[in-house]
């Protein structure tokens, strides 16, 4: 599985080429709900979601630590 | 938490619970004017102080409490309010302070003690105040004394308040590439208590299409243990049915017979001793990676390692062994339909409290994929691996489109979630079966 998302990583990395989107193209990129993480809002479902679940980080909530869950 | 906004959220997902939110955000505008001896404008990363009010309301309902050994009302209510102030100390700091509680009731841990506030648990408190008269009402309750996993108990332990205070400070460099965080947090609850600290640093290069992180995070936290009340009680009577709680309460055996506290066959737990290691700590390593691919399309992979140690199960939760006989307090007539909703007078003693491994490391691995489709709608991806040394393997994976009307003064965000996990190697399921079967001949 690691193996699998390293090649996702690196195909990924190779498409998006060495031309980098200056400041001033990235009105889309900076739109709020392009965001990649969570709104703060998503805290306590993923809150929920850590005591009805075995898995839990990876998502920028809590991965142990901080209540008697997971 | 750059952009001054105010929005409203509500998040509904009916498959399991509701969860309402509100975020309102507010911005409080200090004077911002600029030295006119400054010869060139440097942008804050945070003008102004912000100021985040954040409510949850949650509830959910479901058959299989851990409390309870896997069977049982699983009902819960939940409420946290939580304020975030994030304040800019100077032109590339930023203090952001997060507070908030969450107040709940719930069924499951109620039934740590199912036989209600007369029960057999006796917590510290309760300790100080044994009396002989205290000894006579149990005596007069005992006669009557029934239990249920079904049946939310009216005892001390069905509502807790968990309360929280994290501190979060971060500089940024002066070209706005390197970003340091530090933070310290501190949280509470009856029966836990968290430190938590870390540190972190971000590198933006390739203008600011390409970025990496790592942060590292260490909670220490500790046990207040509470046990289910008869596995408390019986140790406390020096393992002695004819003593204590159990003194003049009925043990029934899986006929529905009371058994002789005196013979050769009654109840005892497995073992005799409880929490001696009561802390539980966390040490991770986040690490992250984010790449913008095109004017519409950016992605970001990331990676946490989490060493757990100390006390990993949880000390409320019961566990019953499949070769080891059933005892009872109760009804003896629900015996038979002791798995089923309908049993609301009959509880069965537990054999032990959950055990496991005083060790855990855990390998969660995401990535996010977001695209832009126009002014209207875009795309919002997430998957994520998670891997364990308990055995445990899982897949999440979520997608989301926001959706913006009103010339994007509102935006709705329909959502699909799906998670599926194996067990881990220390999980069995309890069979039910088998018990009814045996009753019905």
């Amino acid at each position: 599985m690691i193996k699998r998302t390293a090649i996702c990583v690196m195909i990924l990395a190779t498409l998006s080429s060495c031309v980098a989107i200056k400041e001033y193209e990235k009105m889309n990129i900076n739109d709020p709900d392009m965001k990649l993480s969570s709104f703060s809002i998503k805290r306590f479902e993923t809150n929920f979601q850590v005591y009805r679940e075995g898995a839990s980080g990876a998502n920028g909530g809590k991965t142990g630590g901080g209540c008697g869950c997971n | 938490m750059e952009e001054k906004q105010e929005e409203a959220v509500v998040v509904i997902n009916m498959r399991k619970y509701i969860c309402i939110g509100v975020i309102s955000g507010l911005s409080i505008g200090f004077c911002s004017a600029q030295s006119t001896s400054q010869s060139t404008y440097k942008k804050k990363v945070l003008e102004t102080i912000e100021v985040d009010f954040l409510m949850s309301y949650y509830t959910q309902k479901g058959e299989h409490a851990a409390v309870t050994g896997g069977v049982g009302n699983e009902k819960l209510t939940d409420i946290t309010p939580t304020l975030i102030v994030a304040i800019p100390i100077n032109v590339d700091d930023v203090l952001t302070i997060d507070a908030g509680i969450s107040a709940y009731t719930s069924a499951s841990s109620s039934n740590l003690d199912p036989f209600d506030a007369s029960g057999a648990s006796s917590n510290e408190d309760e300790e100080e105040e044994e009396e002989e008269e205290e000894d006579d009402d149990r005596r007069a309750y005992a006669a009557t004394t029934t239990g249920s996993p079904w049946v939310e108990s009216s005892g001390a332990s069905r509502k807790d308040v968990w309360t929280s205070i994290n501190g979060n400070y971060s500089h940024s460099s002066e070209n706005r590439n390197k970003i340091w965080t530090a933070n310290i947090g501190f949280a509470t609850e009856y029966d836990y208590t968290s430190l938590g600290f870390g540190a972190g640093f971000t590198r933006l290069f390739n203008e600011k299409n390409t970025e990496i992180g790592i942060k590292a995070q260490v909670y220490i936290d500790a046990w207040k243990p509470k046990y289910p009340t008869e596995l408390d009680s019986y140790l406390e009577s020096g393992q002695n049915l004819n003593n204590g709680f159990f003194a003049d309460i009925d043990i029934l055996d899986q006929q529905g017979r009371v058994i002789d506290k005196n013979g050769s066959s009654v109840w005892s737990p497995l073992q005799t001793t409880l929490i001696n290691d009561k802390s539980r700590n966390s040490y991770a390593v986040y690490l992250n990676f984010s790449q913008i691919l095109n004017k519409n399309a950016q992605f970001s992979v990331f990676m946490d390692l989490v060493q757990q140690k100390g006390w990993l199960g949880n000390p409320m939760q019961r566990v019953y062994f499949s070769d080891i006989d059933n005892y009872y307090v109760g009804n003896a007539s629900s015996i038979s339909k002791y798995a089923s909703p309908d049993n609301r007078d009959v509880f069965q003693l537990a054999d032990d409290i959950e055990r496991l491994p005083n060790t855990r490391f855990k390998i969660p691995i995401g990535a996010r994929f977001n695209y832009y489709i126009n002014e209207h709608l875009a795309l919002k991806t997430y998957y994520r691996y998670y891997f364990d040394d308990w055995g445990m393997r899982s897949h999440t994976t979520s997608l989301e489109v926001p959706i913006k009307f009103a010339a994007g003064k509102f935006t709705l965000y329909p959502n699909y979630r799906f998670y599926k996990q194996n067990a881990i190697d220390y999980f069995a399921i309890m069979i039910y079966l088998s018990i009814i079967a045996i009753n019905m001949v």
